[in-house]
């Protein structure tokens, strides 16, 4: 039985030693490439190689801190609206069947859309409104994936918050939205911050709608990324180590919240 | 402290009738049961006292002023949920103050009613603690802690004991009779659970299908209940039910029970018979024999259930009547006439 046991165990810690290398050779590989010339890049057998900081310089007078300000700041303001009334609509959602089903249908089928399709609208529009190559236009058209996922999210903490503790605080001497902030809020607390994580993320990553709504001057970090594929051809370096500080960020955060945001997934998958 | 009115009170939940043309005063300062099986109604009866379920039609009064459609924070009251409701983010100290700061209270006067709340309750030394580090008991304590840190018109409770275990339900049952007898604020308690509902209740209500079927002081229930299942319902180990028939005061059941009665007449009925009121007597002295099947010793006394024909009864013997009979023994037995219970067989009501 003891062996049997220790075999399998040997086998488990194989195959998350692989899966960890699955994900952390293409990160491995772009840290290195960042450091290599591009004569180097293009010969891929190529084991040793001199290290250079020419990708690196080349990055940081491109402007890519503005360009990673912009998209935190995109980010930021776009979780901000989704979180506020997001929690508001999954537990209007989630407490008074709001739109019975079709609701949550809807939320979910909007995510099945291509962006392509709302893409022109939200160009119109901010033709129209003067808006066009503004950090405004590109978080409306944010705010229509995230909100929705952040939503949809919450939804499921919502039903999982036991009903009393409301009808608690309705009792002891709050009225309806008073006992939804102070009391229903603090319950889903956890869900809140993997929700607004997730969103951030979202936001952080997109590159379609900010290449068409904001090519220009408030281009965001993915952006300025896809700049590195110019009409020479792809600096391959450069984008190495463009995408190495747009990765890093994410994942400094993630590894301090990571243990909540593992408690807010699993805590409201129970009733997804 | 108030008395609390209901007038022709109707809730449906779409066609399903939950509570029918409820008409019912709870005395003022009493300590009201609202007893029965799950799903008569008598949740939803508190909740709609408390406010959080909608009256279908019918009117609520608190202390004469019609509460029907306020919201629960204006209409002075507490209550005590099942799972205890705890405010889970905050701690001990908070959540007792709560009601007092939810209603624009100020923090400091707040503190002193703490103290004295939680010297009360016996909790002090758990104030700073968050609900998640107590136990099933203590939690329960800041919750009646939460509800009595103000004095409300009515205290609601619904079935705050059932998640306790057996111990510390009898243990927490003192506790709350003591403090609404120092309080004497209006209370009304839902239970499913009878021993509970008698030991507690100055009034004791047993609800069935959305209807009260009888009100009154728990001994009265227990001595002469309305119908045969409020008779089944009320006492433990439950009373035996026979069917048979009667006449001229002499009771035969199909089984071979037979005994004398002072009710007259002749009719099909069914005779009930609380375990304590049969005894085992010597042949001569017996009604009928029985066969003992099942002893089940409680140190004092035992639960002895014996078998007439297919018909089974359950008796509850001092141990010091239990004489020489074993299981699987022949036994005399005999009710106690003047104890005996006679329900009408075609309505199953009280003759």
């Amino acid at each position: 039985m003891k062996g049997n046991k220790s075999s399998w165990g040997i086998l488990g810690k194989l195959l998350i030693s692989l899966s960890f290398l699955l994900v952390a050779m293409p990160l491995l590989w772009v840290s290195i490439a960042s450091f290599k010339k591009g004569t180097d890049l293009n010969n891929p057998t190529q084991i040793t190689f001199v290290p250079t900081l020419e990708n690196w310089k080349e990055v940081f007078s491109s402007g890519i801190f503005q360009s990673a300000g912009r998209s935190a700041f995109v980010g930021v303001v776009a979780v901000s609206i989704s979180i506020v009334l997001g929690s508001m609509g999954a537990y209007s959602i989630s407490r008074y069947k709001t739109g019975k089903s079709l609701t949550r249908f809807g939320i979910l089928a909007a995510q099945v859309l291509p962006p392509a399709v709302l893409v022109f609208p939200f160009l119109d529009l901010a033709y129209r409104l003067r808006l066009s190559d503004t950090l405004v236009a590109v978080i409306a058209a944010h705010l229509s994936f995230v909100l929705p996922v952040v939503t949809w999210f919450l939804i499921g903490f919502f039903d999982a918050a036991p009903k009393e503790v409301e009808e608690q605080a309705l009792v002891d001497g709050l009225g309806r939205f008073a006992a939804f902030r102070k009391v229903v809020l603090p319950q889903v607390a956890p869900g809140v911050g993997a929700a607004a994580i997730f969103g951030f993320v979202l936001s952080w990553n997109d590159l379609f709608y900010a290449l068409i709504l904001a090519p220009g001057n408030a281009a965001t970090l993915p952006v300025r990324i896809a700049g590195f594929n110019t009409f020479r051809g792809v600096e391959l370096g450069a984008m190495c180590a463009a995408i190495i500080v747009s990765v890093v960020p994410v994942l400094i955060t993630s590894f301090f919240i990571q243990r909540r945001l593992v408690r807010g997934i699993s805590g409201g998958a129970v009733k997804f | 402290m108030a008395k609390v009115t209901f007038e022709n009170v109707i809730k449906k939940y779409g066609d399903v009738l939950a509570v029918d043309n409820l008409n019912l005063e709870l005395e003022d300062g009493k300590f009201t049961v609202l007893v029965g099986p799950s799903g008569c109604g008598k949740t939803t009866t508190l909740r709609m006292i408390a406010g959080l379920e909608d009256v279908t039609s019918g009117k609520i009064s608190i202390d004469q002023k019609d509460v029907t459609s306020l919201e629960p924070k204006d209409r002075d009251i507490s209550m005590v949920f099942q799972n205890y409701a705890l405010y889970a983010h905050l701690t001990v100290a908070e959540n007792i103050i709560f009601p007092l700061l939810a209603r624009g209270g100020k923090r400091e006067n707040a503190q002193t009613r703490l103290q004295e709340v939680a010297q009360i309750l016996n909790i002090s030394h758990l104030l700073e603690r968050k609900p998640k580090e107590l136990s099933g008991g203590q939690q329960q304590r800041v919750a009646i802690g939460r509800a009595i840190v103000r004095a409300p018109q009515v205290f609601l409770f619904d079935e705050p004991l059932s998640n306790l275990d057996a111990k510390l339900r009898v243990e927490m049952r003192t506790e709350l009779l003591r403090l609404q007898k120092h309080l004497k604020t209006t209370t009304v308690y839902v239970t499913h659970d009878q021993e509970e509902a008698m030991t507690l209740s100055d009034v004791m209500i047993v609800m069935k299908d959305g209807k009260i079927l009888q009100k009154g002081l728990p001994i009265e229930i227990y001595e002469k209940p309305f119908n045969t299942f409020v008779a089944s319902f009320v006492g433990s180990p439950r009373m035996n039910l026979i069917n048979g028939s009667c006449d001229g005061g002499v009771f035969n059941s199909p089984s071979g029970i037979k005994t004398t009665l002072s009710y007259t007449g002749a009719k099909k009925v069914i005779l009930g018979v609380r375990p304590e009121e049969i005894i085992i007597v010597s042949e001569s002295e017996a009604d009928f024999t029985a066969k003992v099947e099942i002893i089940e010793s409680l140190g004092p006394r035992a639960i002895v259930t014996l078998q007439v024909s297919n018909e089974s009864l359950t008796a509850v013997i001092n141990a010091s009547d239990m004489g020489t009979f074993r299981e699987g023994s022949l036994v005399g037995v005999k009710f106690r006439k003047d104890k005996a219970h006679i329900f009408d067989e075609a309505d199953q009501l009280r003759l």
